[in-house]
């Protein structure tokens, strides 16, 4: 009888993020999955720190 | 991807260019069948495929650096340069790509010598020319379909049943990862765990002495934790390895005469040990989140019986039900008239006594909110019950499960111990081997739990630092802002955590599911596919009320590796049909490309499976022998082919057997002779 975790619960984390917050998140998701073909993602540190200080001004 | 042609030139059987061999996809006739006998060239073609995409070869592939047609070597002179290439078109996300992988053998008087190959990737852009792609071609295609994922969907159907044996599992459940999306999350968490990590250095470099203080302590504690995440690592491998030792030597013990019974029911036995622990787990897990999410309905009780109490008083004092509504008792004294036909003149007694039923009528809220809550109170007391019982259950099953642990535990000792008194030394010295390697799994297992209880506690400390940094004052902005970086960056990480737990249960469940609908639609055996919390797939069946795994034919594991592939395409493509957005992975349609497909299944299973992968695969390429296309496969699949082709095998052997298939109507040869030195394959569309 334990309850059932729907794809809406999860998406929900993400969607009641503060804006900034959701913004990071999307964006870091995408450069994962653009990157995710190679097993070392290369500059990918980088990216992500690019990522949160236009996010968070 | 949707593979939309394959193009071969010199290589390996195929003399010279073969013609374009198109690929039926498309919602019905989305088969292509390649007909050809044994040593045609069906497994070329399928390496030709895993060539050009990702420079690999399937197992039954042989002689891989010989890839250049023999005869045309042989009719080169020496010293000359011999081409021979492969070249796949195929589409993704709308875009046309043409990959085309050459190699080049030079001519030798002692033979070929042959080069390292190169790939070129072309894409079509809109107006229709074939440009280079801006980013490196392994990189692009990596990005359509994973190099680690390419097992998957181009096989050999017979040695399919490779997905599912224990030596891959770790591999393959890597690769549904990646193909799930979770991966994304985990690279996610850890990659965002480094920014912050930038972060606080940045911070620790303008912030004042006390946050400098906090945040070096804080980093050392994350260098301590690293450190022991490498080592939770090499552990992990060092399991793996000696696992390997294991089934090495329970593998060298079956095979020695006399005792190969005895190390069967050891395999058993300790497959049914792993299970059990497994099932242990579940059943703590599930005691746990019963008790965290509904065990406070058993305290409710006093609150519940107060609530009835006061509702019954109510009731006793004719309070409740509320019949009548203060909106009538307000327009009986604004028309200053009862409906008795009273006069409510201001100040009598009539008015007086109407006025007096304003605050009975006031009850009728009262009346709603006591019914929604009784029915919430009822609901509750009526969990009550269930809970317990469910609580009840578990703890029977983690005993019973306990039981038999320790009953396998027993059982097994004493087999071991039976081997270790044998009188033959080889026996003696396996089993000593065996014990060594067990004591070494029970160490770095040991050492496993410690580190990641300190691990736990290192983590608990850390957040408690980075609250203290947050509250210490920060007067300047520019600190204020890398502060505010890191908050976003590690509530970004918590809820990502959050996420990954649930979208990896999420998809585990339904994956599991969806394998196992399909695999009893295949099968006749009442097993039942499991994916445990590793993505690791088995075969269970239930013994006596209790599951036991199940020591599963090739002929079972193909089917399972079969459902085990249908079900991911499925579920992808059901998932991405979703909201689900940034979650998902964006590569929706799969190829499937099946070498022999259907192994070593017997009648019933070949029908079965011809039937059921058409509909779960969005395309679909199978090279058959003509045994292989017979009755009920080519029964099941005819209605679903797009394209057919015949491989001829042109023998030089002056006595060789020829052969021939019919086709629609149309007789193929299969096998013929030719006068010449060298063999070779030629490739006939069907019309």
């Amino acid at each position: 009888m334990t309850k059932e975790l729907s794809m809406n619960d999860v998406q929900e984390l993400i969607t009641t993020a503060p804006p900034e917050v959701r913004k990071i998140i999307e964006r870091v998701l995408k450069a994962e999955r653009d990157k995710l073909y190679m097993k070392n993602p290369r500059h990918i540190n980088d990216d992500i720190l690019t990522i949160i200080k236009e996010e968070v001004r | 991807m949707k593979l939309l042609s394959l193009r071969l030139f010199n290589f390996r059987q195929f003399y010279g260019q073969t013609p374009e061999i198109v690929l039926a996809s498309g919602d019905r006739r989305k088969i292509t069948v390649i007909h050809g006998n044994n040593g045609a060239g069906k497994t070329g073609l399928l390496n030709a495929f895993t060539w050009v995409l990702y420079e690999k070869f399937t197992a039954a592939f042989a002689s891989e650096e010989q890839l250049v047609n023999k005869r045309a070597i042989a009719e080169a002179e020496i010293g000359a340069t011999i081409e021979c290439w492969a070249e796949v078109v195929f589409e993704h996300s709308g875009t046309q790509y043409q990959a085309k992988r050459v190699c080049r053998a030079y001519k030798q008087k002692d033979g070929a010598e042959q080069n390292k190959s190169e790939l070129r990737l072309l894409a079509k852009n809109e107006m229709g020319r074939w440009l280079p792609t801006s980013y490196q071609p392994e990189d692009v295609i990596g990005r359509i379909l994973p190099e680690s994922l390419h097992r998957y969907f181009f096989f050999d159907g017979e040695r399919i049943e490779q997905i599912v044996r224990s030596n891959k599992k770790a591999e393959i459940a890597e690769a549904t990862k990646i193909l799930l999306g979770v991966e994304v999350l985990n690279r996610s968490v850890k990659h965002l765990g480094e920014a912050r990590k930038s972060l606080e250095k940045e911070l620790g470099q303008i912030g004042d002495p006390e946050t400098q203080k906090l945040l070096k302590h804080k980093e050392k504690l994350e260098q301590d934790c690293d450190r022991l995440l490498e080592r939770q690592e090499e552990i992990e491998q060092e399991l793996g390895y000696q696992d390997e030792i294991k089934q090495t030597n329970g593998q060298r013990l079956r095979e020695l005469a006399g005792v190969e019974q005895l190390q069967q029911r050891l395999d058993d036995l300790e497959a049914q040990e792993k299970l059990t622990r497994e099932k242990l787990r579940q059943s703590r897990a599930n005691l746990r989140q019963a008790v965290s999410s509904r065990g406070y309905m058993v305290l409710l009780g006093n609150a519940t019986a107060q609530f009835r109490k006061l509702v019954d008083g109510l009731r006793q004092r004719g309070e409740l039900p509320a019949d009548i509504k203060q909106q009538f008792v307000q327009d009986l004294l604004t028309s200053s008239r009862c409906i008795c036909g009273t006069e409510l003149s201001d100040g009598s007694e009539p008015h007086r006594h109407v006025t007096a039923y304003l605050d009975k009528a006031g009850m009728a809220d009262v009346e709603e909110t006591v019914i929604r809550m009784g029915a919430q109170v009822d609901a509750i007391d009526r969990q009550v019950p269930e809970f317990w019982q469910e609580v009840d259950r578990e703890q029977a099953n983690i005993n019973q499960f306990k039981m038999s642990l320790s009953h396998v535990e027993e059982t097994l000792e004493s087999l071991r111990e039976k081997l270790r008194q044998s009188p033959r030394e080889d026996i003696r010295k396996l089993q000593s081997r065996m014990d060594e390697v067990e004591q070494k799994i029970r160490e770095l297992t040991l050492e496993q739990g410690a580190n990641q209880q300190q691990i736990k506690e290192w983590e608990t400390q850390m957040g408690e630092l980075g609250r203290q940094v947050e509250k210490h004052r920060m007067s300047e902005s520019r600190q204020g802002q890398v502060q505010r970086r890191i908050a976003a960056t590690e509530d970004a990480i918590a809820r990502l955590k959050q996420v990954q737990e649930g979208l990896g249960q999420l998809f585990r469940v339904q994956l599991e599911k969806r394998v196992q609908e399909i695999f009893s639609q295949i099968s006749f055996t009442p097993y039942v596919p499991k994916l445990n919390e590793k993505y690791e797939l088995t075969l269970e069946e239930t013994m006596a009320g209790q599951p036991a795994s199940v020591a599963a034919s090739t002929g079972e594991n193909q089917i399972l590796s079969l459902s085990f592939i249908g079900a991911i395409i499925d579920r992808i493509r059901e998932w991405s049909k979703g909201k689900s957005g940034i979650l998902m992975p964006d590569s929706s349609t799969f190829p499937i490309v099946m070498d022999s497909p259907f192994g070593s299944l017997d009648e019933i299973y070949r029908r079965q499976v011809a039937r059921a992968i058409p509909v779960l695969a969005n395309q679909l390429v199978v090279l058959v022998t003509k045994t292989q296309w017979r009755g009920e496969v080519a029964e099941e699949m005819t209605d679903c082919v797009g394209h057919q082709y015949v491989l001829t095998y042109n023998s030089p052997k002056p006595d060789c057997q020829v052969d021939e298939i019919e086709l629609r109507g149309t007789i193929y040869p299969l096998v013929q002779q030719i006068s010449g030195e060298y063999e070779y394959t030629e490739i006939a569309e069907v019309n």
